[in-house]
This record gives structure tokens, sequence and C-alpha cells, in this order.
């Protein structure tokens, strides 16, 4: 138990979190929006990340060739899921529509890691890639680390950029504080959300390659990811991306000093005790939402 | 041919599933063993959602820790009846604890947290090796209890059946219903809502502990996998809604319909079962999320209307007959002007920055009736919600009859006789007028028995001529019927003080005159007092002994009728600067 392991086990963390909050990015924006909760949200990342390791295993294809092919297709995916099997429940009474959304997304998370196991193989996969190994002292860090690192600052400022800057983010954000006051102003909020669902699917493509570089991925691991997307949500605030990293973070290295100075399995049960914790204190939440 | 669903049809069912283990076939006594066990649990799961409608994905974690229990217990060589026992304490413990961080939340949330306790419990169930034995699981002793299991399995299930039958005409059963339709409003009227919450839960927790021990028994093996995992824990979910949630008969349907479907494809198909059951259920919530006995082919067919029914109690026997007296089961208040019956104190409420309730002191005498007024944000409708609590104001003292009303809650209240109408009128949509009115009634001083508080209830009704719509459900109502509905609910809850908040405005003359004759009526005959929010003066005119006017959350005029409406201030607040110019203009 040496210092330079504890920073090797921090570094993994953040590492970890970063992608945590890449996956929380999308369902907080998703749920922001169009004010569902999907269930299978995390389950995007697991077959994602087989499909990316897939790939690269048979084509050696370049991980930015895999986001490139990746980003597309789970757009598409999110664009008619949403617009052909949860937006008609929308003229539902209110109760019916939130069971019948829960029981979709459900039944999608079901599917999803059930057809990848049987199609790919219930295995861990990951993508192998080769490189170097930077040493600072005793500490390792490896290339890949560094790029899923870049990777996930980029992402972050790209899309807070976006949110603020463009005309489609400035929607997203309106509709998220006011949706009878954004379609007042002329925003087309059906449209916007299926758009929202599915660009919010779609960055769960790029968080799913970034993640499969360093951590092994399977059919199964999609709930998990989801319960801990939505503890981060929770803690960062609805719609705020910064909160939402910050607790990424904490989450991330809070499972790693868990399994560092306790035992590994416990990590799991972490973020739900967490997020327990932070209902029963803070009913509404922590971060203020923008 | 008879309808399906009645008391025949019962007992018909209840001999078929008791003769079943006779025939001594074990794979048939095994598949009707499955639908007992998954009837159980989803008509238990039901209790919580389709009567108060609280969806809870976790359901299914009761069913886990009642199998662990059992299987620990049983495998500490105790006898059987003492590990069922300790499965039902357990779970009812356990459910009786995540009440209280899961009822902080609501809708989605309350969804989310609860289907999170099944990624926590497997994890604990994996972690915990000496108690749980971790992933290798418990392997319990290996006789062969199928028919002892199925007996009492079958004795849950009747117990389950009994339950739900109970819960459509007591008291406690209202409750859920109110709670399901607005809990703010089933505070008012003098519920204690949070044990009601924490009691059906615990209920539903038992009985699901119970389904999981005696599976448990029935299995002789558990690991966490199978009484924890995501894809088998919302196959009980997926049936009760598959029937009908809140339906008498919808979990059974949905019960039997989806277990056989899953036999079927345990015999037929190789792989692909969980595909082929999230597909089930992903078309269920995209096409039936209401149910199938709620869909209209359904409904249109007369033998199957025993099933669909929703159980609305109407007056049967001699109460039907029973003439209504016009007069209302009101205690007549002695009421004397020199007392006050409402005392308001340097009130004060606010919002983040904004005050809407700054200092206000008034006081209403005993029998009076006192209007109201100010221009809409004066703060008006805030101080009823201080009154009836609900908002604690942030500063100062209320008194009803003398009596501080300070850190009680919405319940106790409405118990020292606070009753209130809202503006926009917010009736229990999916229940009749009758329960409308019968709510506050069981839930009153008085705690009177669903049978006579329904009975009672039809008095206020022809008092608020709603007779015709008696047994109509209110969401069905007119905007005017709703406010009579209103009025109606808040007089039930035997009131000494009743808040009336803008019953006039949108109705016709004659519709207003009418609630005019009501509210002097109420005072006259019952000795309650009014305070009435209003800003049809000419209705207010006809009826009020003093007038109050609130302007910025503060009180500026407070005196009879003819002298306030010549009052500086209350001109200026009503007409505006501007429509004051204009008259000296004019002039």
């Amino acid at each position: 138990m040496t210092l330079e392991a504890l920073i090797q086990v921090l570094i993994g963390g953040l590492l970890l979190g970063g992608l945590y909050a890449l996956v929380a990015f999308g369902l907080s924006l998703i749920y922001g929006v169009v004010r569902i909760l999907n269930f299978s949200h995390g389950t995007l990342l697991s077959v994602g990340g087989v499909l990316a390791s897939l790939l690269y295993a048979t084509y050696k294809l370049h991980p930015v060739f895999l986001i490139l092919i990746l980003v597309p297709a789970f757009f598409a995916f999110g664009y008619l899921f949403y617009a052909y099997l949860l937006q008609p429940l929308e003229r539902r009474s209110h109760f019916e529509s939130t069971v019948g959304t829960v029981l979709v997304t459900v039944g999608a998370l079901l599917i999803l890691s059930d057809l990848t196991a049987k199609l790919a193989g219930a295995t861990q996969r990951n993508i192998p890639l080769r490189f170097e190994a930077i040493e600072i002292g005793e500490i390792v860090i490896s290339t890949t680390q560094i790029w899923i690192l870049g990777g996930i600052a980029v992402l972050t400022v790209a899309m807070q950029v976006f949110l603020r800057k463009t005309w489609f983010g400035r929607a997203i954000r309106a509709v998220t504080q006011d949706p009878v006051g954004a379609r007042i102003c002329g925003v087309d909020s059906s449209r916007m959300k299926a758009a929202t669902f599915a660009f919010g699917s779609s960055i769960v493509a790029v968080a799913a390659v970034l993640y499969s570089m360093s951590f092994p991925v399977d059919p199964y691991m999609g709930f998990g990811l989801t319960v801990k997307a939505f503890t981060i949500i929770i803690l960062g605030g609805i719609g705020n991306l910064v909160g939402a990293l910050l607790a990424g973070l904490f989450l991330g290295v809070a499972e790693g000093l868990t399994g560092f100075f306790w035992k590994p399995e416990w990590a799991p049960a972490l973020s739900v005790i967490l997020l327990l914790l932070i209902l029963v204190v803070f009913p509404k939440g922590l971060g203020r939402s923008r | 041919m008879r309808r399906l669903g009645g008391p025949a049809w019962k007992m018909a069912l209840f001999l078929a599933a008791g003769g079943v283990p006779l025939a001594g076939n074990a794979y048939y006594t095994t598949f009707a063993f499955t639908i007992l066990i998954a009837f159980v649990l989803a008509q238990s799961w039901d209790w919580v959602a389709g009567e108060m409608g609280y969806v809870n994905l976790g359901h299914y974690c009761f069913y886990g820790i009642g199998a662990y229990a059992f299987a620990i217990v049983l495998v500490a060589k105790y006898p059987v009846v003492l590990a069922m026992l300790f499965a039902l304490m357990a779970t009812a413990i356990a459910a009786a604890v995540f009440a209280f961080p899961l009822f902080r939340l609501k809708g989605d949330y309350f969804a989310f947290g609860t289907l999170a306790l099944l990624p926590l419990a497997e994890v604990l169930a994996l972690n915990m090796v000496p108690v749980t034995n971790g992933s290798d699981g418990i392997v319990l002793p290996p006789d062969n209890v199928l028919g002892e299991a199925y007996y009492i399995a079958l004795a849950v299930c009747v117990a389950t059946v009994i339950v739900t039958g109970w819960l459509t005409h007591v008291r406690f059963g209202y409750a859920l219903k109110s709670i399901r339709n607005d809990e703010e409003v089933a505070e008012v009227m003098g519920i204690r809502i949070f044990p009601v919450k924490v009691a059906v839960i615990v209920l539903a927790a038992a009985f699901a502990g119970l389904a999981g021990g005696v599976q448990a028994w029935q299995m002789s093996f558990i690991d966490p996998g199978t009484v924890f995992g995501l894809n088998v824990a919302l196959v009980p979910v997926a049936m009760a809604l598959l029937g009908g949630s809140g339906l008498l008969w919808g979990p059974l349907v949905g019960v039997l319909l989806l277990a056989t479907m899953q036999q079927w494809l345990l015999v037929n198909v190789t792989g692909y079962q969980a595909t082929i059951y999230g597909t089930v259920i992903l078309l269920i919530g995209r096409f039936m999320p209401g149910g199938l006995l709620r869909a209209s082919w359904v409904r249109e067919r007369r033998w199957l209307s025993g099933l669909v029914q929703e159980h609305h109690e109407r007056i049967t026997g001699t109460g039907a007959a029973r003439q209504v007296s016009g007069q209302l089961p009101l205690a007549v208040r002695p009421t004397d002007r020199s007392r006050p019956m409402l005392e308001c104190r340097e009130v004060s409420m606010t919002f983040g920055g904004n005050v809407a309730v700054n200092a206000v002191s008034l006081s209403i005498m005993q029998g009076e009736i006192v209007g109201l007024v100010g221009a809409n944000g004066s703060g008006k409708t805030t101080l009823f919600n201080c009154i009836s609590k609900v908002y604690e104001p942030v500063g100062g003292g209320i008194l009803l009859d003398g009596r501080p009303l300070a850190g009680l809650r919405r319940d106790q209240v409405a118990h020292l006789g606070v009753g209130r109408t809202y503006q926009i009128p917010r009736p229990f949509g999916d229940l009749t007028v009758q329960e409308n009115i019968a709510v506050p009634l069981m839930f009153g001083e008085d705690r009177l028995g669903p049978r006579e508080a329904l009975d009672q209830a039809r008095e206020f009704v022809a008092y608020a001529r709603l007779d015709a719509r008696l047994t109509d459900r209110a969401d069905a109502l007119s905007p005017q019927e709703r406010k009579a509905l209103e009025f109606a609910r808040a007089l039930a809850c035997k009131p000494k003080l009743l808040l009336v908040d803008e019953v006039a405005s949108g109705l016709t003359p004659m519709e207003i005159k009418r609630f005019v004759e009501l509210i002097r009526d109420v005072r006259d005959r019952y000795g309650i007092t009014v305070v009435w929010v209003e800003h049809i003066f000419s209705a207010l005119a006809q009826v009020v002994d003093r007038v109050i006017v609130l302007e910025q959350g503060e009180v500026i005029a407070d005196g009879v009728l003819g002298d306030v409406v010549k009052d500086e201030r209350v001109l200026r607040t009503y007409l505006g600067g501007a429509a004051q110019k204009a008259a000296v203009g004019h002039a």
C-alpha cells in the first residue's frame, strides 16, 4: 500500500469517473428535455463497447474511425427508438405514460443485453490498443489513458460550447427549463425531444469506445452504469454538465478508493448507497439545474 | 352463461387450484405453484402501484429478502414455520426501513430509487459471504416438499385475494385511493398520509417475503441472481400491468397469460428467453400500459364485463332506500360574535426573496362571513395555504378558536375544524362524487366507517344539488359541478372555519346566486364561520359582513364593504394609477 499505488488508483478513478460522466451527460440531457428516465441508457454503452471491440478485433480500425461509425448509428437508433416506441405514450394518462415508459425502456434493456450476449458471447471484451507506457518515478501511465482523459476533456468542452452557442443547444436548455414557454417561443418540442434523445444516445457511443479502450465491457454491465449515471445527475444537477463531470469524477475516485482501502467487490454498492443517502438528505438534488 | 368474475367463479378457481396436486403430476403442480407465487407478487405490487399510485420497481427485492431469510433459518435446522415467520418479519422490517428514504421521492424518482434496491441487494448477497454464502448460493435440505409448499402458497394466495377485496371497501383503502389522486388534498381532508404509505409497503413486502420463502423451500436452492436478478425482477410488474393495474382481476389475468407464455417458451425455445420476455414487456408498455382489461375490445364483451369493473362503492340494501333529509349532519355551533374564530398575528410567508404574505394581522369573529379581496398575487391564496398548513408560515402565529396552529400538520388542522376549497377544484378524479365526499367524513374527527360515511355523503351531495351525479366519477363533471363538489367536500370536513377560494369566478349569475345562498345558509343554519376570497364584488356584497383587502401581502383595508370601496388605497389598487388619471382627465 504505497503512495505510488494510491496515485495509480486515483488516476484510474478519474478515468472511470470521467467516462461515467459522459454516460451521465446523455441521460441528463434526455431527462431534462424529454422528462423520462431511460433505463436502457447504460446498456447502450455495453452494446457499443462490445460492437467496438468486435470491429477492432476484426478490422483493426482505429478508435477514431470506430467513433465515426458508432455515433451516427446510435443517433439513428435513438431517434427511431424514441419516435416509434416512446413518443406515442405521451398522449396517455399520467400513470399510463409513466409505467409505459418504464416498461418500454426496461424491455429494451433486456433485449439489448440478451441479444448482445447471444450474438457476441457473454464474455468480457475490450479494445487492446498497444500504447507506450510513460513512467514518472514508480507511477506508470499509458498513453491510452492520456488519450482517454483528453477525449473526455474535449467532449465536455465541446458539449458546453454546443449548449451555449448553437441554436439546438439553446433550444435544449430552453425546453429543460420550461417546456411550455419554449413551445410558445416557437421551439418545436416534439421534434426537439426525438433529436435530444438521439443526441444523448450518440454521446454514449463515444463513451463506449473510450471505455472499452481501458476497461473490459460485457453485455450485462449496462444497468449498473445507468444507476451510476443517475446518481451523478442527482449529485450534479439535471442539465448541469460541469456538475455532472465533477460528480462523475468524485464517484469514480470514490469507487477506486473503496477498492483500494477495502474490497473492490463492494464498489458497485457505493453508487446505490450514495444515491439513497443523497435522496434522504437532499431530496431535491445538490446542484442547481441550468 | 354466467358472466366471468362473480363469486361462483372465484370459488371454482379456488377449488380447481386446490385440486391440482391431487392429480399427482409434478410438472403441472410445479407450474400451478409458479402461477400462485407470481400472482402473490403481482397483486401485492399492485396494492402499492394500482391502489396508491407509487410504481415500486424494487418489489422483487422483498421476495429475495424473504427467500434468503427463510433459507438461512431453515439451513440452521429450525422448523419451517419459524423460517416462514422469519421471512415475514425480515421483509417487513426491511420495507419499513427502506420506506423512509424512498417515500421522500415521487413519480419517476420513486421508480428509479426502488429499482436501485435490486443491484444493492444483489451486491449485499454476493459479498456477505458468511451469511449468504456469496455467489455459491444456499442449498436447502433436499426434501421433496412440493405438496406442502403448494398448499402454503395457495393459503398465501387466498390471503392475497382477501386483502385485495378488503382494500376496496375499508377506510385504509380509501386513504390509498386519495393519495393516488392528490396527496396534498388527501392531507387537507384529514388523512395522515405517511403512516398509510409505510403500512401499505410493509404489507406488500410481507406478502412478497412469504412468497420468496415458500418458493425457496420448493426450489431448495437460491443464489443472488435468481432472487435479485433484474431480468426476473420486473416480471411480476409486467404481469400486473398486462392485466390491468388497479383492477380487481387485472393482476390475475396478467399472471395467467404471461406465466403460460413463459412456460411455453421454456419448453419450446432454447436461448433468447430474455429477448422474448423483454419484447413482451416492451410491447405491453408501448401498446397497453393501461392493461388488457382496459382495452376497448375487452370492455365490449359482455361476458367479460365482470372482470373489468372498477370497484366503486355504492349504497346497497337499506341505505339506498332512505330519503335524504335535507338537514346536513353537522352539529349546529353556537356563535358568539365577540369571540374570534381565526386570529392571524403578523403572519409572514416568503418564497425565496419574494414576500407573498407580509406580517398580516387580522381576526375573524365566530359566525362572521368575511370577504378577502385583493389583486392577483396579493397573497390571498397564500394566506389560505398558511392557515391550512399547505405552507408553514415563516413568521407570526395563527390561532383557530383560541388554539395556536404552530407545528401542526395539515391533517391535524383539518381535524381542528378548517375546511377549504381550491381555486382550481381538485376533486379525487377517479373516485365517484359520493366517495369524494365520504373521504373527509371517514377521516374527520368522527372517523365514520365507510358505509356510514357513504350514506352521510348523500346529504352533502343533495345539499350541493349534485344528486344526479352521485355515482359518476369526479373527472367527468363540468367545471361548475366540480366547484359544487369541492364546496360540499369542504363542508364534509365538518369545519368551524370554511375557507372558500374564488368559488364564483367563471360562473353564470344564476350559479353565483346559488353559491351566495349556500354560503349564507351554512353560516345561518350551522354557525360555520366563512372567509371567502373573491374578485366579484357584486357576489360578496350580497352576503359578507366585512371585507379585508390585501395588497402586496399586506392588509390595506378592513371594514364594511360600503366603506372599503371608498378607501383611497383600495381605489388605487383596484382601478390603478392610470385609470385614476383617466377619470380625472375626463372630469
